[in-house]
């Protein structure tokens, strides 16, 4: 008894912040979304990869593997800002709906806390489920270079040399199963990670479910037009009037730039990126993260619960 | 109603610092994108934006789905597109989206070259054949005149629009000199862009000799075509059968010229001159042979050019044949021709092993020892 | 209380005031309310759905900011995170997440009240123990039954060995059996020293473990006191019959009126004696209500 009043002296003081409550929270919010099978979704994944694989075989190797890319990468991204959207736009109506967030913000945890954890756990779903979807790609992708290369060697009436196989393997294999692929990966991620950063900032202040998911569509396709808006707004010679300018310059500061984020688009059709640009872009999610979690706190630490 | 007092109440609690921090943080952003926005174009990347010439030919879906971040999965769709319709043979149809896929992923090459091909070979060929079934018929004379060139201008039309995009890529080069190679027969034409295709730096060495024979062709150039023929004798390190064919065309064509042109006095001191070239030794042994009929004298002279150092390996076939005009000299031609087969065949030519089978009969040379084709 | 440390519960002057949105309507939900609990007592907060109880509750837990008034926690603002260090809340009606088990459960409440890993085993094993749950620690919470539930639940609103417990409506729904066993447990934390808070519309639990009662009623604390007091009433009598007929009810009724100053006020078959106190209360409090207006 003595040994515990010592335990829990020490517990009782509190720390205003905790990187051990929020990892709480994030793990349970990543068991929360496994729970909703989101990873159901991984089999039609595979399933389109898969199919892309089966059904373009009529083609020249370079345009199979590119549309493989194609498929896997749209797909990807398609599925992980789905992700990102409705999974966040649940988690907070769930937990008000079930009363757990009651039981959450009675203990001794900042309602900042809360909302990290939260984004932290949307973002470990993301990353696994991103992870396992670039792991089927990259493995089907890997099976059929290899594919293409014995179909090759086959082809040919003669035999073929080393060198030559060698020549045709760095032929196909220079567009297939690269490096550079993971910074489109990367670049998927950080995508889906803005999203969710909207998603639960519009979840703070939205009555339903439908509402969230909605309106966080609508900013992330407008977030593709923006930069559009943009050029608008830095049009030169013809000058667009004032309200009109005002407008697009309104779209350019209040929506994010997702466009941005489409490394994959370049990627799959063999340009290459810089380090430096990913590097930024790294950065700039974090920036984005970071606003929306300021603006989101904002929003929830005063909301009637 | 009391709406803007509604609205102040609404920024007067926690919106009003939720909106100023959206609203700097906009403006610390924007700068930074726009940056990397140009670095992307730089790089080649956010090379596409939808202006209205795509944007007319996509459908709405496509045009949200290329503004949604899957310009590239879009692009692949429309080239599946353009498959089926040049699976229907539907040309029209295959020319508009064949621009629409390159014009979504104009960096991506393959799409250029897929869409010149289009044109250019299956288009083209398509029509050769249609002009063929109606034969002098006015339609065919109208197919042949003006539908066929017609794609050959729209498949150079599209390599030069890629060209824009991918300036430094040798292939959108190449394959306009393929054009006016193997569709137009356009020597010059054809010469210049495998020239600037050669300059590129990641060109192989075949496209400069793709150059160099078709210069072989062009009227007036044939100095030029010499010139570099020659140079890539000496110094590419890579003598192929055509090459050793275009220089040995090529420099019959001067010796013949020298031969026809040159008195015999000139042709004799030229080629005894001290270090004379084996041209003008050539050159003289032509005269010799076919102007004065002197053979004695034409086999002594070739004798000395197949044995000149420079002189590619084609000249001791020449000696040989002229060799086979004396008929004491059958026996020596033989044994040439077949040390030629066994050591340096690609200085022979296809009909030249039917020759030397010839000779093997005609000089009674046991089965044994005869050449193996 | 005459010492220096500060009550477990202090809520002073709170009014809270819900706008409605898109409209001009404003509901009182608390007016003017205050209330003192002090350290180790078990305080009842009695009142009808919709009074109030609710409302004071969460904003003693921070859930929500008073529209005026303050509501402190051993002596710690409600709005500081830090007063929720004391506390532990069992909501009505609770759900968990259906996926963890009991224990799992506990692990996670512990984990956000800042227990250290070999603290939340301990404090697991001993609470599972103390709601009789050791049995289903490793059964999920889907398979749990309401009972069950609202005892994983006092559980986890005691993991972080708080000062203070409060319960909203601990016993709504859950079984006879089920509800002794949370007055039960009630019963334990005040021997061990807790100071509890619940809030019921059902009166039979906080008539047995109470120490003092509010009634809350309109947003106000219409009657508060220890139980005790409440509950006697100098100028009443009362007469228990069996098996009279109605005659003889209303012989007994015109005896009555016959006496000066004598009035019979209800007549009708026995309550308990708090409920009877409690359906006073609310009709006193609602012919103020009248008389404000």
């Amino acid at each position: 008894m003595n040994q515990e009043a010592q335990d829990t002296a020490i517990s009782r003081r509190h720390k205003v912040f905790s990187a051990l409550r929020i990892w709480a929270i994030a793990r349970n919010t990543f068991t929360q979304l496994v729970r909703m099978k989101v990873f159901y979704f991984m089999l039609i994944f595979s399933a389109l990869i898969i199919g892309a694989n089966l059904l373009f075989l009529s083609f020249t190797f370079e345009q199979e593997l590119k549309i493989l890319k194609d498929v896997s990468f749209g797909a990807m991204s398609l599925f992980a800002s789905i992700f990102a959207i409705v999974g966040t736009a649940l988690l907070i109506p769930k937990d008000i709906e079930d009363r757990t967030l009651y039981t959450i913000l009675t203990k001794p945890v900042p309602r900042i806390e809360y909302l990290l954890g939260k984004l932290m756990g949307i973002l470990l779903l993301l990353a696994v489920s991103i992870l396992l979807m670039s792991l089927l790609f990259f493995t089907v992708l890997y099976i059929r270079q290899h594919g293409i290369l014995t179909e090759k060697i086959a082809s040919f009436p003669r035999q073929v040399s080393d060198a030559q196989i060698a020549l045709f393997r760095e032929d196909i294999f220079s567009r297939g199963l690269q490096p550079e692929l993971l910074l489109g990966v990367l670049a998927v991620f950080l995508k889906a990670a803005v999203a969710a950063a909207v998603a639960l900032f519009v979840s703070t202040f939205a009555s339903s479910t439908l509402f969230t998911i909605i309106v966080s569509l609508v900013v992330y396709f407008i977030g593709h037009a923006q930069s559009l808006a943009l050029d608008y707004y830095f049009a030169e010679g013809e000058m667009p009037s004032a309200a009109q300018r005002f407008f697009a310059g309104l779209i350019g500061v209040v929506f994010p730039n997702f466009q941005l984020f489409n490394v994959t688009d370049g990627l799959t059709a063999g340009e290459v990126v810089s380090a430096s640009l990913m590097a930024r872009l790294v950065g700039l999610t974090a920036f984005y993260l970071t606003i929306y979690s300021l603006v989101s706190w904002l929003i929830f630490a005063k909301k009637e619960l | 109603m009391n709406i803007p007092h509604r609205i102040a109440l609404f920024f007067s609690g926690r919106w009003l610092p939720v909106c100023l921090i959206l609203a700097v943080a906009g403006f610390l952003r924007i700068p930074v994108e726009r940056d990397m926005e140009t670095e992307f174009k730089d790089q080649g990347f956010r090379d596409w934006s939808p202006g209205l010439s795509s944007r007319d030919q996509l459908t709405q879906a496509a045009f949200v789905g290329a503004l949604g971040g899957f310009r590239s999965l879009v692009a692949s769709v429309y080239h599946l597109k353009a498959h089926n319709a040049f699976v229907k043979k539907n040309w029209g149809e295959v020319e508009r989206l064949r621009t629409v896929t390159a014009s979504l992923q104009p960096k991506f090459w393959s799409y250029w070259d897929l869409a010149v091909w289009d044109m250019a070979w299956n288009a083209f060929g398509y029509y050769r054949g249609e002009a063929e079934r109606h034969g002098d018929d006015f339609e065919g004379w109208r197919i042949e005149n003006i539908v066929m060139p017609t794609y050959l201008q729209k498949g150079i039309d599209f390599a030069k629009r890629g060209l824009e995009w991918l300036p430094d890529d040798y292939r959108l080069l190449k394959v306009i000199a393929d054009i006016y190679d193997q569709k137009m027969g356009n020597p010059e034409k054809s010469a210049e862009w495998y020239l600037k295709a050669s300059r590129k730096p990641d060109a192989p060495s075949y496209v400069y000799r793709a150059y160099a024979h078709q210069l072989t062709f062009c009227q007036g150039m044939e100095e030029e075509a010499y010139r570099v023929n020659k140079d890539l004798y000496r110094n590419s390190g890579e003598i192929t059968l055509t090459l050793l064919r275009d220089l040995e065309r090529l420099e019959e064509d001067i010796v013949r010229r020298a031969a026809s042109n040159m008195s015999y006095e000139e042709l004799r001191a030229a080629a005894l001159a001290e270090g004379a070239g084996y041209l003008e030794m050539a050159s003289l042994g032509t005269y010799l042979l076919e102007v004065s009929k002197d053979l004695p004298a034409a086999i002594d002279i070739y004798g000395k050019v197949a044995v000149h150092p420079g002189a590619p390996s084609f000249y001791r076939r020449k000696l040989a044949f002229v060799m086979l005009k004396d008929p004491k000299q059958t026996g020596r031609a033989y044994q040439m021709l077949k040390a030629l087969a066994l050591r340096d065949p690609a200085s022979l030519r296809r009909e030249d092993i039917k020759e030397i089978a010839r000779l093997e009969s005609r000089l009674g040379i046991p089965k044994a020892e005869r050449l193996k084709p | 209380m005459a010492n220096a440390s500060p009550p477990a519960v202090l809520i002073e002057g709170l009014t809270k005031i819900f706008r409605l949105p898109f409209r001009k309507e404003e509901v009182v939900a608390v007016d003017d309310l205050s209330l003192e609990v002090g350290a180790g007592e078990v305080y009842g907060l009695i009142g009808p759905n919709g009074s109030g109880k609710s409302t004071t509750m969460k904003v003693l837990l921070g859930l929500i900011a008073p529209s005026a008034g303050k509501a402190s926690i051993f002596g710690l603002d409600s709005a500081d995170t830090a007063s929720r260090g004391s506390v532990g809340f069992l909501p009505e009606n609770p759900y968990f997440y259906k996926y963890l088990t009991g224990s799992e459960t506990l692990a996670f409440y512990g984990k956000l009240c800042g227990l250290s890993g070999k603290q939340i085993r301990r404090r697991s094993e001993e609470l599972l123990e103390l709601v009789d749950l050791t049995s289903a620690r490793d059964r999920r919470l889907g398979g749990y039954s309401k009972g069950m539930l609202q005892r994983i639940g006092l559980a986890q609103a005691l993991v972080g060995d708080p000062r203070l417990v409060v319960l909203d409506e601990p016993t709504a729904g859950v079984d006879p059996a089920g509800s002794r066993k949370i007055r039960d447990l009630v019963l334990e934390l005040k021997r061990r020293g807790i100071t509890v808070i619940l809030s019921s519309h059902l009166l039979e639990q906080v008539q047995e473990v109470c120490d003092e009662v509010g009634i809350i009623f309109n947003g106000r604390l219409v009657r508060e006191g220890k139980l005790d007091d409440l509950i006697a009433i100098e100028d009443q009598s009362e007469i228990v019959l069996q098996n009279a007929s109605p005659q003889l009810l209303e012989r007994i009724g015109a005896l009555v009126d016959e006496e000066d100053g004598a009035q019979m006020l209800r007549c009708g078959n026995p309550r308990t004696t708090l409920e009877r106190l409690f359906l006073k209360a609310i009709s006193e409090g609602s012919s103020q209500e009248g008389e404000d207006h």
